[in-house]
């Protein structure tokens, strides 16, 4: 089963549902008031009935008629009006907390760093924010007219022994049995939809990943084979919701008989007790009328104690993501960033992705202001090592300073808005080119943004979309090409104007001439910064005054092209199969 | 204000879609004969209840007859069991309907969706297409199981019931009948109201988990610009903008039930003052009045349960609406009714014949583009960013249509060929490359569809990568994360190289299918690259100069025209523009 109900998961659970009960409690107390006045009022107006027509009807009394017809009107229009109240309540109360709680969802998972990321399933984390909370709201939602219907419970079974003893010991018997049924039922029902659900998410699965990688499908020509993928998934489907279908139908008409059987019941005995004497016929129909208002409180009362220990499951869950620690957090006093002019200084640093190591014991120091290339093999860690100045990762050995402050002393806000990256495959907003290009620098003012496009070799094709800079990108770009896409992320990067930039591979899709271009203006940019540059091409290595290659996690050598050109056979062996010549 | 509902409805010709949505689901309609005579049977054992009740009351309780209230009972017993059999088969029968229908219609619009062309998919985002094959579905899913169900049985008890009081007592029953035209009319503008209330909280719970999305999606990015609190702070409002909404549409709740309670009371307030005088004037029995007092409330309720399921009903056109909506869209893309077919040995001649082409019609992106590749050949792509190589090999690969001209393959036009012909013929390396969420086995296999492990393993060692997936601690078992997260970007472009390769095309197209591979590597496949492509038709576009160079022929593009066309020699020897980018490639070399 995909969901587990130990006890320890259902306390949790509990908590969270009693914390937003503690977070509104005039709400809840004001939910609760409306559905105890709504209950009580709906249980005198049947013993009104029984008064309408034992006593003024069956006893011959009509100038007791319109008083009492006028009582049964008074009341009906408190009960109406304390259902509004109590719904009122109960739907804004768990409005709320479901919005406090998605708010909470929101910004743990925005926290939650790189590594958390790398292994979470997106679909999971939708399911947490939408599903789980779902479900937590509506078990909320229920609380205050659970805890009134419980109330009334109780009154109405003494009510019943006050009407009449002998019938009383009837509702007393059948009466706890239909909460155990509805309970029953509930529960076996819930287990069953939930594997419908599980079935149906099954599908969203599916068809998000589907369509998000239709391009490689059609180029392929697997569509016939995606389509019977999904062929199975809504078979299976239709094979869980018939498993659920055929056990509603089972028990359901029996949710609905048991009250029609007491209902029979105690009209049969009643029947012979009003014939002998020893009741009065109001008596009777107050007593039915009794099995028919707790029928549906019963029912409810079923259903959310069933459907408890899965609410608290959700709850349990989306308490385990809020409690998850972020791997990199900001220190409790952080120090601020003192001047200077971007000096990275690498310290016996060592860094494995579960238990894999991919840097070890890697010493580097990177002076201010200067550039430097990253260069060696696919897969050698030159992305990691960037990553690792502006805190994406911590490592687990050794220790990273920028202007001689440890990373992890400084507040990551701070350090993150001087150390800029552009990523190997960015990722564009669907948004306007210009809050894309502006996303880490919200105040910038257009002419700031409209200057790193410059820079970036952007503004000439920016110029010439539709509406220019504010032309609204597709999904992850997608109606720009790939070098495009790649120098709005590259104007993003360098608009905040940081003291340390990263470029990741941020050129590979660009064609030489334009690089040239952003090569002529990025020299520009790049004096009085740091730069690290990650690049495959020789153009872009040369960009930088000093090269670092990196083999085997750790820097095999460092310094200016030609040193390494005339003293490193590695390094030339490389370039060497760069070069076009051959 | 009240009749803009009704315009403001998007669901312009309910009843075209209920008959579309029957016709299609005619071949089930002798199961649906049987549901519909058991719900018959259901409701009317329900109506039957209180009438035998008032029997028992004024001939049994009242006489103190006790033969007569067993016997009562009896005949009562047996009613249940009447309903008890004849709900267990409604409920089964109508939700294998519902269930049925849906399954048909999620797998006919999964595969229509995927047979949609790429144009489609750039204009629709992912996330609707995906509701409309969840959340639409399931929409109708309720109504077409529970709300049937509902309808059905809800209006058999409203007129039951209102039959069963005109035969009990004809005055009574037209006095509580004065209140059903009020009862109705506030139950249609309650169904309007809170339909169109739901509709709102149903697409701001859209724009909510679009927005959630988008930011799992591109965390990374905020996490890198330290945009957490703002990204906040703009999630905090679409969710309140959810939470208005949402008391919104609680709110037209909480106003309807209460007047349907007041009504109620008036009603049973009648029933006592009119009824109870009746029966102390001697004009109407007891039982009469218990057994009216009994009826009241199911009269109240199926009425109250057809206003909910008025939303759910039009919840489900508007889902039916927008699913035949999407059913409709014919691909642009799509196979010729009389295909013809391609020799089983392929050449692999390419033309490109006056082709014009552009995304929207009005901007062309290609222009008049004439192009002859002989079998065999291999040829280079190169140009600025933005020049329409991408576009180009999208079109070789029929991923789009031109607008004027044609692409043909061994001298048939693209648009005559089968699909199964073209994709055996044609494998495109895109420039993305997307990994799916699964292992690197299925990726790897994902070409050809089943491959057993040895064969996997082949395709690694052709591609110089089996040394690599030996190395993970997984193996082929490895899972990729959202599109390959969790490799290196040189390494998902090798496994995307890989997953093409094993296919064996006659047609090898790379769109940069290498540009973020070291030197080192890339001299590595090109080995393996060399021997694979060896013997066929390729197309690679790129950006590095060493590509160009192994090519027969190069292309320079520029603004969607090709510019110059020649081997590397000639073209480096000629004073254009890939003179200019050699030059480019090479200035950094002299500086050595
Ligand atoms: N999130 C991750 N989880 C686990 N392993 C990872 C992760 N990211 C990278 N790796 C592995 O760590 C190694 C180094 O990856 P990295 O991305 O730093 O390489 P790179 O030098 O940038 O390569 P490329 O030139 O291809 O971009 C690779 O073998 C890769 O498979
Ligand atoms: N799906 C799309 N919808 C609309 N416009 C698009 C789409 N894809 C590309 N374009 C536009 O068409 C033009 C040509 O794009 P294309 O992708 O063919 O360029 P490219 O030569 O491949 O560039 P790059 O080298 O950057 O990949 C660009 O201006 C781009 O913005
Ligand atoms: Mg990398
Ligand atoms: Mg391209």
């Amino acid at each position: 089963m995909g969901y587990r109900d130990h006890w320890s998961d259902m306390w949790t659970g509990l908590r969270l549902i009693v914390s937003g009960v503690k977070r509104y409690p005039r709400m809840t107390v004001i939910a609760v008031m409306g559905a105890l006045t709504w209950m009580v009022v709906t249980i005198i107006s049947p013993y009104l009935q029984k008064l309408v027509v034992d006593d003024a009807v069956e006893g011959n009394q009509p100038n007791l008629l319109l008083p009492l017809v006028l009582l049964v009107l008074l009341v009906g229009l408190i009960r109406a009006s304390s259902i509004a109240w109590r719904r009122w309540n109960a739907f804004k109360l768990s409005y709320r907390f479901e919005v406090h709680l998605r708010g909470r969802i929101f910004s743990a998972i925005q926290r939650l760093g790189f590594d958390y990321h790398d292994h979470a399933s997106a679909g999971e984390l939708m399911a947490r924010s939408s599903t789980d909370v779902t479900q937590v709201r509506l078990i909320f939602m229920m609380l205050p007219i659970t805890v009134a219907n419980l109330i009334t419970m109780a009154m109405v079974g003494v009510m019943a022994f006050v009407l009449d003893p002998v019938l009383g010991m009837v509702a007393a018997i059948t009466l706890p049995a239909m909460i155990v049924f509805a309970a029953l039922y509930s529960r076996q029902a819930i287990g069953i939809s939930f594997q419908v659900q599980q079935a149906l998410a099954g599908m969203s699965r599916l068809t998000q990943e589907g369509i998000s990688g239709i391009a490689v499908t059609k180029a392929f020509g697997r569509e016939a084979r995606e389509a019977r993928k999904a062929q199975g998934v809504a078979t299976d489907i239709f094979d869980k919701s018939m498993s659920l279908a055929r056990f509603r139908s089972v028990y359901l008409p029996w949710l609905e008989l048991l009250p029609t059987l007491t209902t029979l019941g105690a009209l049969w005995l009643g029947g012979l007790r009003v014939a002998s004497g020893e009741m009065t016929i109001g008596d009777l129909v107050a007593f039915t009328q009794y099995l028919v208002i707790l029928y549906f409180p019963l029912r409810m009362t079923g259903w959310f104690f069933a459907e408890l220990p899965r609410a608290s499951a959700a709850a349990a869950r989306i308490v385990q993501l809020l409690q998850t620690p972020p791997s990199v957090t900001s220190p409790d006093a952080p120090r601020p960033l003192g001047p200077g002019g971007g000096e990275i200084r690498f310290d016996r640093v060592s860094f494995s992705y579960n238990g894999v190591e991919v840097l070890s014991d890697l010493d580097l120091s990177i002076p201010a202001g200067s550039s430097v290339a990253l260069f060696g093999a696919t897969g050698c860690g030159k992305t990691t090592l960037a990553q690792l100045i502006p805190r994406f990762y911590d490592p687990q050995a050794g220790s990273i300073s920028v202007d001689g402050t440890d990373v992890r002393e400084l507040h990551l806000t701070d350090l993150r808005r001087e150390v800029a990256v552009a990523f190997e495959e960015p990722f564009l907003f669907s948004a306007t080119i210009a809050e894309n290009i502006g996303f880490g620098t919200p105040h910038a003012e257009r002419s700031e943004i409209v200057g790193a496009a410059r820079i970036a070799d952007a503004d000439e094709f920016i110029r010439k979309l539709p509406e220019g800079y504010d032309t609204v990108v597709g999904e992850r770009g997608i109606t720009l090409s790939g070098g495009q896409r790649q120098r709005v992320a590259l104007a993003r990067a360098i608009v905040g104007n940081p003291r340390i930039l990263i470029l990741d591979d941020a050129t590979s899709a660009v064609d030489a001439i334009t690089e040239a271009h952003i090569h002529a203006e990025l020299v520009e940019m790049m004096r009085g910064r740091t730069t690290i540059v990650i690049a495959h091409r020789t153009s872009t290595l040369l960009l930088a005054d000093r090269i670092i290659l990196l083999e085997d996690g750790r820097v095999l050598a460092f310094g200016e092209h030609q040193e390494l050109w005339d003293n490193v056979p590695r390094y030339r062996q490389l370039l060497a199969e760069a070069s076009p010549a051959r | 204000m009240y009749s803009r509902y009704g315009s403001a409805d998007p669901v312009p010709h309910r009843m075209n879609l209920l008959r579309r949505a029957a016709k299609s689901a005619r071949y089930m309609a002798l199961p649906a004969l049987g549901a519909a005579i058991a719900a018959i049977v259901s409701s009317m054992s329900r109506v039957a209840g209180p009438l035998v009740i008032r029997e028992g009351v004024d001939k049994g309780i009242i006489p103190q007859d006790t033969s007569v209230i067993t016997n009562v009972a009896l005949i009562f017993g047996g009613i249940l069991v009447a309903q008890y059999v004849s709900t267990r088969i409604t409920l089964y029968m109508v939700a294998w309907l519902g269930e049925r229908f849906m399954m048909d219609l999620r797998n006919q619009v999964y595969s229509h969706v995927l047979r949609m062309d790429m144009a489609f998919f750039g204009r629709t985002k992912t996330g609707v297409l995906v509701s409309r094959l969840t959340a639409d579905i399931e929409s109708l899913q309720v109504f077409a199981t529970e709300g049937v169900i509902s309808v059905v049985g809800s209006t058999l008890m409203v007129t039951g019931v209102s039959v069963a009081l005109f035969v009990i007592d004809p005055f009574l029953a037209m006095i509580v009948m004065l209140l059903m035209p009020i009862l109705v009319a506030i139950s249609i503008h309650f169904g309007r109201r809170s339909g169109q209330a739901y509709r709102q909280v149903r697409s701001q719970v859209g724009r909510v988990l679009g927005a959630l999305q988008e930011n799992i999606s591109g965390v990374r990015e905020v996490q890198a610009n330290a945009q957490e609190l703002r990204q906040e702070e703009r999630f905090g409002a679409i969710d309140q903008t959810y939470y208005q909404k949402g008391m919104a549409a609680a709110k037209t709740v909480v106003r309807y039930f209460p007047q349907v309670d007041t009504l109620r009371v008036v009603g049973l307030v009648l029933v006592l003052f009119i009824g109870g005088n009746r029966v102390l004037d001697g004009e109407m029995s007891l039982g009469s009045m218990i057994a009216f007092l009994l009826y009241l409330n199911w009269f109240f309720e199926p009425i109250v349960q057809l206003a909910n399921i008025y939303n759910l009903l039009q919840g489900a056109l508007a889902a039916l609406y927008k699913l035949y909506g999407l059913m409709d869209e014919e691909p642009a893309i799509q196979e010729a009714l009389e295909t013809t077919p391609l020799a089983p040995e392929v050449d692999g001649r390419i033309r490109v014949d006056m082709l014009t082409f552009g995304y929207s019609p009005d901007e062309p992106i290609i222009t008049d583009l004439d192009l002859s590749i002989p079998s065999g050949q291999r040829v280079a792509v190169v140009g600025a960013t933005g020049s329409g190589k991408s576009t180009l090999v999208r079109l070789i690969a029929r991923f789009y249509d031109p607008q004027t001209g044609g692409v043909s393959l061994d001298g048939i036009d693209l648009r005559k060929l089968s699909f199964a012909d073209l994709r055996r013929a044609v494998a495109l390396v895109p420039q993305e490359g997307f990994l799916f969420e699964d292992s690197l086995r299925f990726n790897l296999s994902f070409g050809r569809g089943e491959m057993t492990d040895d064969e996997v393993w082949e395709a690694c060692r052709a591609m110089g990568i089996a040394e690599w997936v030996e190395s993970l601690p997984e193996g082929l078992d490895t899972p990729m994360r959202e599109r390959g997260n969790r490799l290196s970007s040189g390494e998902r472009q090798l496994v995307a190289l890989a997953r093409a390769l094993a296919v064996d095309p006659a047609i090898v197209i790379l769109d940069e299918a290498t540009s973020n591979l070291d030197p080192g590597t890339e001299s590595q496949i090109e080995d393996a690259l060399e021997s694979l492509l060896a013997g066929r038709t390729s197309i690679v576009v790129a950006h590095r100069l060493r590509t160009a160079r192994r090519a027969d022929r190069v292309l320079v593009m520029e603004g969607g025209r090709v510019v110059e066309d020649g081997t590397y020699d000639d073209l480096a020897g000629s004073d254009g523009h890939f003179a200019e980018l050699i030059r480019t490639w090479e200035s950094p070399e002299q500086r050595v």
